[in-house]
């Protein structure tokens, strides 16, 4: 930004995040996150473009087809206000703004559903449904708490890193490892998964069997209950199929007399 | 069976469901919408915290896996979790039994299909906001794209609203008639409840894991018996012990690989 005079303060970044929060408000199945994402720097390209006409362009040009994981977007739109920066001070004569965006937005879509779906949100679920088993009752307290944290650090921290980074992905794979991280997220989550099965002893009286066993082999007949459910899993099923299933097995029981 | 003060209720859980379920895909995604949040909040706000704690821990672990991604709309696990708490809690009068849980858990499922049908008529409609705005010149176009982005987000509001309204009255009836069943569907109920944990447990494993059998999880499995012998009772130390044990595994991998 050397030699260049500043337009877009701190102020303005926080703006779009704030924003950025609605990115998925109008997600629509034509253009997805388009409204969303011009939604967000709105107030920036009107700071940044006094002149109405010029305005009124550069809001349609981000309305164009625009969808992401919605927490990586910041990354995306942090470097789109840098380059909607540079241009005002022509930097950027050529409008590669939609360039940038289209090349980004599929693989941080592809990262963050991978990280912060596919591996914070399991970690975050576990650990609470571990401890709401075992009769902690704030456990959705902690999991708000232990989720957000990450959610939005990650989420402010990734759009000062996109607007000072110009949008250099290389920059934000190496600052914050989503690859490595989700990885182990994934293996915690499976230990926890375990641990819970193995915690039936210390469940609550509403998920504990009426019959009584002994509790060694009550605790090898749920890991061996989920190992077969988990075969079953593999080949196809719904969960709202499984679920039904689940239903009518314990009807047949029932009738069976196998619980009293 | 709908007094005045059930009604109310399910007025009051609609629109306060439909808030939460904002959450969902509209707002923030913070995660209030999720099911372990979602059922205790309604369970709290109904008079018993207890039901929603157990459908919001039950649906979590179903649905959690269950992600948005590109054009597919996840099944709403808010509404189920929402719709299940409070049929249970109006249903069950004074503190839902457990086969009740276990039959509104199993009324919502069969929900789902009806929700995602209706989210996705919603991001139909949703396709003719952006017409709008391109009409608009001038300096009105910023306050057209404020307009037409906040309506799409009331779209999702009226839907989740009226889902409610539709499902409640519906689950409510539906319970008068689970109670007068014969005994043996209340036990069969009451089982379902204890044991889709497991089940909820089998899908994640199944989405995270390649193996049929996985050491993780096997690994989880033995710190925790283990630390059973030295702290029964003591759930939170035990959590600690797995969590660090898995941290060591993956560490290990690592290094390992």
């Amino acid at each position: 930004m050397n030699g260049i005079r500043k337009k877009v303060s701190v102020a303005d970044l926080l703006g779009v995040f704030l924003r950025s929060l609605l990115l998925q408000a109008s997600w629509s199945f034509e253009r997805m996150q388009s409204l969303g994402f011009a939604f967000a720097i709105e107030p920036v390209l009107k700071k940044l473009y006094p002149e109405v006409a010029e305005y009124e362009a550069r809001l349609h040009r981000h309305m164009e087809y625009f969808n992401t994981q919605p927490y990586l977007a910041s990354f995306i739109l942090g470097a789109v206000v840098r380059m909607e920066e540079e241009r005002t001070a022509s930097l950027h004569a050529s409008d590669d703004a939609a360039g940038l965006k289209s090349a980004l937005m599929a693989p941080l879509g592809a990262l963050g559903d991978s990280f912060f779906w596919g591996a914070l949100k399991p970690l975050a679920a576990a650990g609470a449904v571990a401890l709401i088993m075992t009769g902690y009752w704030w456990a959705p307290l902690l999991f708000l708490a232990f989720y957000n944290v990450w959610h939005l650090g990650l989420r402010v921290a990734m759009l000062f890193l996109g607007y000072t980074s110009g949008g250099n992905a290389v920059e934000l794979m190496t600052r914050f490892g989503f690859m490595k991280m989700a990885k182990r997220f994934k293996v915690i989550t499976l230990t926890i998964l375990g641990g819970i099965i193995a915690m039936a002893p210390d469940w609550r009286p509403e998920f504990q069997p009426n019959a009584t066993m002994p509790v060694p082999f009550l605790m090898v007949l749920w890991l061996a209950a989920v190992l077969a459910l988990v075969a079953i899993l593999r080949r196809g099923g719904s969960p709202i199929k499984l679920m039904l299933g689940l239903a009518a097995l314990c009807l047949a029981l029932a009738y069976a007399g196998v619980i009293v | 069976m709908f007094d005045t003060h059930m009604i109310l209720s399910i007025a009051a859980v609609a629109f306060f469901g439909a808030v939460i379920g904002l959450d969902r895909t509209a707002v923030g995604q913070c995660m209030v919408s999720q099911p372990i949040v979602a059922g205790p909040l309604t369970g709290w706000m109904l008079g018993d915290p207890a039901a929603g704690i157990i459908i919001g821990a039950v649906l979590e672990l179903i649905w959690v896996l269950d992600m948005p991604v590109g054009t597919f709309v996840p099944a709403d696990a808010t509404i189920s979790a929402v719709s299940a708490t409070a049929i249970a809690v109006m249903g069950g009068a004074g503190g839902a039994p457990l086969p009740l849980i276990g039959f509104c858990i199993l009324l919502t499922v069969t929900m789902v299909p009806v929700t995602m049908k209706a989210d996705s008529i919603v991001r139909h409609w949703n396709s003719r906001l952006t017409d709008a705005v391109m009409a608009a010149s001038g300096e009105d176009a910023g306050r057209a794209l404020v307009r037409a982005h906040l309506t799409g987000l009331s779209a999702f509001y009226v839907k989740s609203v009226l889902l409610y309204l539709v499902f409640l009255p519906l689950g409510v009836a539906a319970v008068y008639l689970f109670k007068q069943l014969p005994e043996n569907v209340h036990r069969a109920m009451s089982l379902f409840v204890k044991l889709l944990p497991l089940l909820g447990i089998a899908l994640v494993v199944r989405k995270l894991s390649m193996n049929m059998i996985d050491l993780f999880l096997l690994s989880g499995f033995a710190i925790a018996a283990v630390a059973g012998h030295f702290f029964h009772g003591q759930a939170f130390i035990m959590l600690l012990l797995v969590v660090s044990g898995g941290w060591l595994g993956a560490r290990f991998r690592e290094w390992h690989s």
